[in-house]
């Protein structure tokens, strides 16, 4: 049963890949995870590189399947769910913000931010509205008809979080998201994703190397030898 | 689905708003479809016309578009289309020059017979002799024909006249010399006036009367005179095995050119392929952020369908735009002499064979549609995390 704010709900899942391309004894990487995620809080999940975070949340998002478990995202359980259903999911309810600030880039920042909306259905009019509201939120509103390579990391990332915030989802995952920016830009980055999570109330899976910007979260994990560990 | 996004996604992949190189590829590849579709168009084009134009030679010089056998004095009912009459006499007759002798197909006709349209479908090459220059009958022959037999205008020749009772030569006279620019025809064409035909072949010769329509309109002229009681053939039963030929040459070629355009769709196809080949990252992008499979095959779909669309119409325009011009490139190449060429005919109308256009174009549309479809159900084996591999 999930609680009536409960967002996402990991029970018992679990995850391995054949050693090779042609198979094998497969190595597993997580194993009865559970985890549960509640609407404004935010959870972070560290780890050595090679742990399985990213796959975590890949599971998390319904971007991979899991061998065992269930994840139930706002009670539905995505790995029962097919593409189509998967696809309107992650366009409504899900943001995601990756290392790389993943850009269209031939599309302005503008562009880029309202795609998502545009994905789900929402007018193009509204939708550029909605992105440039947001673009503006993150400091970007001289920037709306910038293309991507005009654009430093910083603000690429920025307009990356305007995107993952475009069709104000329940939550945002966010995977290394200042992972390749300077100490000032992370800094900004962090201080912008904590400031928009409070503000529009969504859960936030964090997974990041840097300590410091994990205490920042409500809670903290560490995935060590396929499990959690609770840290904060 | 949102038709703006697919829109904003296809003006992209378009190349409008976007790179120089985008702008290219797409360009190159409009270039390389347009120029397939404008080959097969003009190579249609001009199979068809010279079809035509031969079909034309045989009707005007050789048969009329149809023939009513009946009796000389029958009257011809009038028909709007109908646009001339002759009354011909023909036989087959040994023609003898001071150096050969040849079998030739002598058609005897009235003054009237060498009207506009039918002075058009040919060229005299000199002014004719005077009629009263010589007391022998005058006779009109192909240069080809001329060239076999080794004579030219004012040279005497011999026919070989057959009737019931004896068999004799007749001195005559070359009086001019023609060209259809058509050789199979001219090479064994002699016409001569009708009254020589009926003293010299008398009950030997086929009478008949040549009619010329207007429009194309054979055969409801043919069921008109039919309806009137009369015996009726038209040109390509009366040369059934040069009407057959054309007729094949035609549906071969057609057969070929559509062969063609379902390779051209193979190619089209390989575009799509790899539009999407080069996009994976991008599509993973679009699909992680909700974009259904729909939704990215519908942008890649069209943007294909655009591009063949576009290619299709410029190449057939260009086609078009060619065989238009191919009436100077065939006299500039008749006036070459070129041997290989000698059995071709060179002159004729250009005509746009719509309907063989509309086939290739249709069979060059399906084509590029279902491979489309086919090389863009790759959309949905790009795994989502294809995206997050830049990392």
């Amino acid at each position: 049963m999930m609680k009536s704010n409960e967002v996402l709900s990991l029970q018992g899942v679990g995850k391995s890949f054949p050693a090779t391309a042609r198979g094998g004894e497969p190595i597993e990487i997580l194993d009865s995870i559970n985890l549960s995620l509640f609407s404004a809080t935010s959870v972070a999940i560290t780890g050595k590189s090679g742990s399985g975070k990213s796959t975590m949340l890949q599971i998390s998002a319904g971007l991979l399947s899991p061998q065992r478990g269930k994840v139930l995202f706002s009670g539905q359980d995505l790995t029962a769910l097919g593409d189509d259903k998967l696809s309107t999911i992650r366009s409504r309810s899900m943001g995601f913000i990756f290392q790389s600030s993943l850009l269209l880039d031939d599309f302005t920042a503008l562009e880029n931010v309202a795609v998502p909306a545009m994905i789900a259905g929402i007018p193009q009019r509204v939708a550029k509205k909605r992105a440039k509201k947001l673009l503006e939120s993150v400091g970007l509103g001289d920037r709306l008809d910038h293309k991507s390579d005009q654009l430093s990391g910083g603000e690429r990332q920025r307009v990356a979080i305007a995107r993952a915030l475009v069709n104000d989802p329940l939550i945002l995952f966010a995977d290394e998201p200042t992972g390749s920016l300077d100490e000032r830009n992370a800094e900004l980055i962090e201080n912008m994703l904590f400031a928009m999570v409070a503000e529009k109330e969504v859960a936030l899976m964090l997974i990041t190397h840097n300590k410091a910007f994990a205490l920042r979260c409500d809670r903290v994990y560490n995935l060590h030898n396929r499990s959690l560990e609770v840290v904060q | 689905m949102s038709s703006a996004l697919v829109s904003m996604l296809i003006s992209r992949k378009l190349g409008i708003h976007s790179s120089r190189s985008a702008k290219k590829r797409i360009l190159y590849n409009v270039l390389l479809v347009t120029l397939v579709v404008a080959s097969l168009v003009f190579a249609q084009l001009f199979v068809v016309s010279m079809s035509n134009g031969i079909a034309n030679k045989y009707a005007l010089l050789g048969n009329g578009h149809l023939q009513v056998h009946e009796k000389p004095g029958t009257t011809i009912p009038t028909h709007p289309e109908i646009v001339d009459v002759q009354l011909v006499a023909q036989t087959f007759s040994l023609v003898y020059s001071p150096s050969k002798n040849l079998m030739v197909r002598l058609k005897g006709v009235e003054s009237s017979y060498f009207n506009e349209e039918r002075k058009q479908a040919l060229t005299f090459l000199d002014p004719p002799l005077d009629a009263n220059g010589s007391t022998l009958p005058q006779v009109l022959l192909s240069t080809t024909l001329a060239n076999l037999l080794g004579v030219g205008q004012g040279d005497r020749i011999a026919l070989m006249m057959i009737n019931n009772t004896s068999l004799r030569p007749q001195l005559c006279i070359v009086g001019n010399l023609y060209d259809s620019g058509y050789k199979e025809l001219d090479e064994n064409l002699m016409f001569c006036d009708i009254s020589l035909m009926e003293k010299l072949f008398s009950t030997k010769a086929d009478t008949y009367y040549e009619i010329l329509v207007a429009n194309n309109a054979i055969r409801p002229v043919r069921q008109f005179l039919e309806g009137e009681g009369l015996s009726v053939t038209s040109w390509d039963q009366e040369n059934y095995a040069v009407a057959t030929n054309l007729e094949t040459s035609r549906q071969a070629v057609l057969g070929v050119m559509i062969v063609v355009a379902i390779l051209c769709g193979y190619f089209i196809s390989e575009l799509s392929r790899e539009l999407i080949e080069d996009d994976k990252n991008r599509i993973a992008l679009l699909k992680l952020l909700g974009a259904s499979n729909a939704l990215v095959r519908s942008v890649y779909f069209s943007t294909v369908m655009i591009v063949t669309l576009i290619s299709i119409l410029l190449g057939t325009a260009l086609g078009i735009l060619l065989g238009l011009n191919l009436g100077s490139m065939l006299s500039w190449l008749a006036l070459r002499s070129i041997p290989a060429l000698s059995f071709y005919l060179l002159d004729f109308p250009v005509t746009i064979p719509l309907l063989d256009i509309a086939k290739i174009v249709l069979v060059l549309v399906l084509v590029s549609a279902l491979s489309v479809v086919w090389s863009i159900r790759r959309v949905r084996k790009i795994p989502l995390l294809q995206s997050t591999r830049f990392d």
